[in-house]
């Protein structure tokens, strides 16, 4: 059996950079960070720590009577989601039937309705309250975005979650690229949403000892991959997808086709718990390149995983010399990071959202602030400055977690 | 005393639909109001008359349905006061 080739048909993304795909890259571009003092309901204030943290309010998708159903991390999805939806085409005018059959949602989230959770645990131990909200438990679960976008979109096919900390979502989005190659779907709405910015999950973010000390004279400038000064992960939050269809389906219905997912390298450190091993992540990187039939000189752009940890961005630039040569051989590396944050389990939703659009546009966003680039890694990354008029054939999307998945995507022009 | 008042402001709050709408034999699938919706209209109400309704199921039809379960709760703690 020949495999399906997939291509994107259509992109959304919300993030601290702003509404839609389209707003999103031009402000990554523009070397414009969404990153600032964390702002929580009192009296819990956090005062001292950054956040890429949607302060803007949300468009207003769903029915009022519906909210109760929904934590936070559901209405961001659902407004990435929708937006990817219409961008394709395939929401309203199209057989709905076929929809049905032939439709899936491959999703990705860390800590799904983490905020639904605290609010019930504050209700509970500390506003000593004996009940929590009703629907607690349907907002809060891990696979409540992935089946609102299944509703919605009216996709009655494969509806699955994945939840591996920092890939969650480029593992979605990889897994759809296989489901529909292996001909088990048509079409699947892939991608991620995260939405934990609360009290007691950034505290135990900071326990680690993994948060980016806050820069109080410029917030923005807090995260600061592949610096010198790197210090640590700016937590975001996000919601971001990808239309995936088969060539075959997206061609019948005339379809405006974006790019085509190339190539999904999977693998697993099986060393440390936290601490990022090269090995692992080159092996997930030479397995995308496989994959996608391409050499590594193929590549033109990296948007790296970067999240501006000391130990994170060193593996990576490791991993990437490993598997693209030097400076002169490698392509353009940039960690996006530096605007949008950590959005953890929409991470790798929306840089490979970012990914495709400088694909599309042959421009690369730049590593924001990257004033003082650490001198031990030998790599162009694209420091301050976004670079255009690029000649981008394919480019890579890097995602790696705490638990040691790895993950790496590749889009390329879709040529007929 | 009756609650369907704050009974029927509550579900068309809830509902987003014009309290006119809302008479006590108003079927409440009519509405709209699913059995989730019932669910949280009902923790509203606890909340509103400060009773608990705890974890009693009976079959609500209409909406003078749960007016009628919650007046108990109310009999109930004016009986205790």
């Amino acid at each position: 059996m020949s495999l399906e080739r997939v291509v994107i048909t259509g992109l959304g993304a919300v993030s601290a950079l702003g509404i839609g795909a389209d707003a999103n890259f031009s402000r990554a571009l523009a070397g414009s960070s969404g990153i600032d003092f964390l702002t929580l309901p009192p009296p819990r204030q956090l005062p001292t720590y950054v956040a890429a943290q949607i302060k803007f309010p949300l468009p207003d998708l769903v029915k009022k009577t519906e909210l109760p159903l929904f934590d936070r991390v559901g209405l961001l999805a659902w407004i990435a989601a929708s937006e990817a939806l219409q961008q394709s085409g395939l929401s309203g005018q199209t057989d709905q039937a076929a929809l049905l059959e032939s439709s899936g949602v491959f999703w990705g989230t860390g800590m799904g309705g983490a905020q639904t959770m605290e609010t019930g645990y504050v209700d509970l131990f500390v506003e000593g309250k004996e009940r929590v909200r009703p629907m607690s438990i349907v907002a809060n679960m891990n696979n409540a975005a992935a089946a609102q976008i299944g509703m919605r979109a009216g996709f009655g096919g494969t509806v699955n979650t994945y939840s591996s900390a920092c890939v969650s979502s480029a593992q979605a989005i990889g897994e759809a690229f296989r489901h529909i190659r292996h001909g088990y779907a048509e079409r699947v709405l892939a991608g991620g949403a995260e939405a934990l910015l609360t009290y007691g999950v950034v505290s135990a973010w900071d326990a680690m000892r993994v948060l980016a000390s806050t820069n109080t004279a410029h917030p923005e400038r807090s995260c600061l991959p592949f610096s010198r000064n790197r210090n640590g992960l700016v937590l975001g939050e996000a919601g971001a997808a990808i239309m995936l269809e088969s060539l075959s389906s997206a061609q019948a219905r005339g379809a405006t086709i974006l790019a085509e997912l190339a190539g999904y390298g999977a693998s697993n450190d099986a060393t440390h718990i936290t601490k990022p091993n090269p090995a692992g992540q080159t092996r997930a990187m030479h397995a995308a390149l496989a994959d996608a039939g391409l050499p590594y000189t193929g590549i033109d752009y990296i948007n790296a995983h970067a999240a501006g940890t000391p130990a994170g961005d060193q593996a990576e630039a490791e991993s990437i010399l490993e598997v693209f040569g030097n400076r002169t051989q490698a392509p353009l590396v940039s960690s996006t990071k530096s605007m949008h944050g950590h959005t953890l389990g929409a991470a790798g939703a929306l840089e490979f959202v970012l990914t495709i659009q400088a694909l599309r546009h042959q421009s690369v966003p730049p590593t924001a602030f990257l004033d003082d680039p650490d001198p031990g890694f030998d790599l162009d990354f694209v420091p301050l400055e976004a670079r255009t008029n690029q000649k981008i054939r394919a480019a890579m999307s890097n995602s790696f977690a705490f638990g040691g998945s790895n993950a790496a995507l590749i889009v390329k022009e879709f040529v007929q | 005393m009756t609650s369907f008042p704050a009974v029927a402001k509550l579900l068309a709050e809830r509902l987003d639909i014009n309290i006119d709408t809302i008479q006590p034999d108003t079927r409440l699938e009519s509405l709209g109001a699913d059995s989730l919706t019932v669910i949280e209209l009902i923790f509203d109400l606890e909340d509103e008359f400060d009773i608990k309704v705890g974890d009693e199921r009976p079959d609500l039809v209409v909406v003078q349905d749960i007016a009628d379960q919650i007046d108990r709760y109310l009999s109930q703690k004016a009986a205790q006061e």
